[in-house]
């Protein structure tokens, strides 16, 4: 009684649609992962199309040795961690004085990195390809490290300041009352409870500076120091390698994602998404 | 004079910092010391990363600029140039057709993801998981998934059309041809991006109290009168919100269009962010691709206020 009645053809047709649904997205997973366990005379013949057969590990192997696709992936690793400890700090820091401390500007700056969380890449990596060849750091990866909080660092800042937000002011007050400094108060009592949200935070911050493409496009040009997205895409135009090799490199690419997003769904689902664009 | 009264001396003392601080809290609000030394490093990163470089931005497209060379100031030259340019039209036509056709079918799938998503099925939060991935999935690696989807002479797609279901005589080069080329990049954005409407819509219908449809349901509305007049309202703030953000992004998405065409054939697909890129480091013209972006802000900054004003709104409840 107290659910709207739903009929079984309408449940019927949920089933339905849930099944296309899951048929679209994961097709193409499937097929990535498939075609990376093929060899390159398999895949020319058109013959076991949807299986791998024989299933082989020669892309993984030759990917890994053959090609610079390990040193690509550390760099993708030591550019996104780097970038997303430094976003987590700057963001943790401002977002908790935006959300809480009263003064002067503080709705301005809110305003401020909300816009520049929403000024888009394309409006801006030329400006920032400048900046960043003034600053000494054109083709390395510290001019990376530079250039990714600016969209990681408002992402961080906007999503913590509805995290802080909901913890209640009075447990603050109840610290300083017992004689805590308002910093005190903050790094005793509200970062322990805000450290859930500044982790996935983090984890969101990190998936979006991994999977980051046109800055590292335009700012690397030395092969060595590619990240991961640029580097797998510069297999296409080498025309060195077959399709199972490029889908092998999509898979590893894939990995590390996937496995933070593992960690980070109940968080999506639930919480930070719907904090994030709260109606 | 101190010597003499030396009592209410003290006690000026005593209050004359006090009194200050107090004028400057009023000024800089009470907990100005910790909030600026909070924010100052954001402060900074927006000035070094984003406003700093916008305003030089906005500097060079009004110069003639070759890498490498200095730039000659030349007023609005560049837009008047560009506005004739036939080229500079097309992307702009491309750009529309590309983020309002897949922005529309974005929502309706998402809608139809949250529907399905709150109805009474079983593994309800592992298939949200599942058909979350390709907005978590890398860019890249999904323009490349469906770069060999497309292939024209060995891809999957193909091969079902001919010779698994036998609806198509022959293959097509969904990405080599003029009239396929839009619509294959367009799939490939929806495909990536519609969990996003999906998830958001689902957070907003759970926030939709059930004592509504109850009442609606008592009321003897039907299905669709329940979901007209009580989940589209409901959902009012999110799916406008939704609606702006994805329009942000898509217009600007780079990665897909650059991977699967670069803009082709024949500038079939040739959006705006791509034919700045080309516009900069392929024809090595900074001040036009600059002049190009910064066409580009005007509607943008228009929906990105708007978007401001309503996530704002939302933030502040």
């Amino acid at each position: 009684m107290s659910k709207p009645a739903v009929t079984g053809a309408q449940t019927g047709l949920a089933y339905g649609v849930l099944g296309g649904l899951l048929l679209l997205v994961l097709f193409p997973f499937y097929w990535m992962i498939v075609t990376s366990f093929k060899n390159e005379d398999q895949m020319r013949s058109l013959v076991s199309m949807f299986w791998p057969r024989p299933a082989v590990l020669e892309n993984y192997v030759q990917l890994l040795t053959k090609t610079d696709f390990a040193v690509w992936f550390g760099n993708s690793a030591f550019v996104a961690v780097s970038s997303t400890l430094v976003a987590t700090a700057i963001g943790t820091l401002g977002a908790y004085a935006l959300a809480r401390l009263r003064f002067l500007g503080r709705a301005f700056m809110s305003s401020a990195v909300l816009i520049t969380y929403l000024v888009p890449p394309s409006i801006l990596f030329i400006p920032l390809y400048a900046q960043i060849r003034t600053f000494g750091l054109a083709d390395s990866l510290a001019g990376l490290i530079a250039a990714y909080p600016s969209f990681t660092v408002p992402f961080v800042t906007w999503l913590l300041m509805g995290y802080f937000e909901s913890i209640p002011v009075e447990l603050e007050e109840a610290a300083m009352i017992d004689g805590a400094t308002r910093f005190g108060a903050f790094r005793r009592v509200i970062l322990p409870l805000a450290a859930p949200g500044v982790l996935a935070a983090s984890l969101y911050a990190f998936t979006q500076a991994w999977n980051e493409f046109l800055y590292a496009l335009v700012f690397i040009t030395n092969v060595k120091l590619r990240t991961l997205p640029v580097g797998l895409s510069s297999f296409i135009t080498g025309d060195v390698y077959g399709w199972g090799f490029l889908m092998a490199g999509a898979v590893l690419t894939t990995l590390p994602v996937i496995g933070v997003y593992i960690y980070l769904q109940k968080y999506m689902v639930e919480g930070l998404t719907a904090g994030s664009v709260k109606g | 004079m101190s010597i003499a009264r030396p009592l209410p001396a003290k006690t000026t003392l005593d209050v004359r910092p006090s009194a200050r601080a107090w004028r400057l809290a009023r000024v800089l609000g009470a907990d100005w010391r910790l909030g600026f030394l909070f924010v100052l490093p954001i402060v900074t990163l927006v000035l070094a990363l984003v406003a700093y470089p916008f305003g030089y931005a906005v500097y060079l497209s009004m110069t003639r600029k070759f890498v490498g060379m200095p730039p000659v100031f030349v007023g609005f030259e560049n837009y008047v140039r560009l506005a004739h340019d036939g080229f500079f039209q097309r992307a702009v036509g491309n750009s529309a057709i590309f983020t309002f056709g897949s922005v529309a079918v974005k929502l309706v799938l998402g809608m139809a993801m949250a529907l399905v998503l709150t109805s009474p099925i079983r593994f309800r939060s592992v298939f949200t998981g599942i058909l979350l991935v390709p907005w978590v999935a890398p860019t890249v690696v999904t323009a490349l998934n469906f770069l060999w989807i497309y292939d024209g002479s060995l891809g999957v797609l193909n091969y079902l059309l001919v010779k698994v279901f036998r609806v198509m005589p022959q293959g097509v080069g969904w990405l080599s041809e003029p009239g396929t080329a839009m619509a294959s990049v367009v799939f490939v954005n929806i495909w990536r991006g519609f969990p996003f409407f999906g998830i958001s819509f689902l957070a907003g219908m759970k926030a939709i109290p059930a004592d509504l449809y109850e009442a609606a349901a008592v009321d003897g509305a039907s299905v669709l009168q329940r979901f007209h007049h009580v989940t589209l309202p409901g959902l009012r703030n999110i799916l406008i919100i939704v609606v702006l953000l994805s329009t942000i992004w898509t217009f600007n998405d780079f990665a897909i269009v650059y991977i699967l065409t670069k803009g082709g054939p024949g500038g079939a697909t040739m959006v705006l962010p791509v034919f700045t890129y080309e516009m900069a480091f392929g024809a090595q013209r900074l001040g036009d691709a600059i002049a190009v972006a910064l066409y580009m802000l005007p509607p943008l900054a228009l929906v990105i206020i708007l978007l401001a004003r309503y996530m704002r709104r939302g933030s502040a409840r």
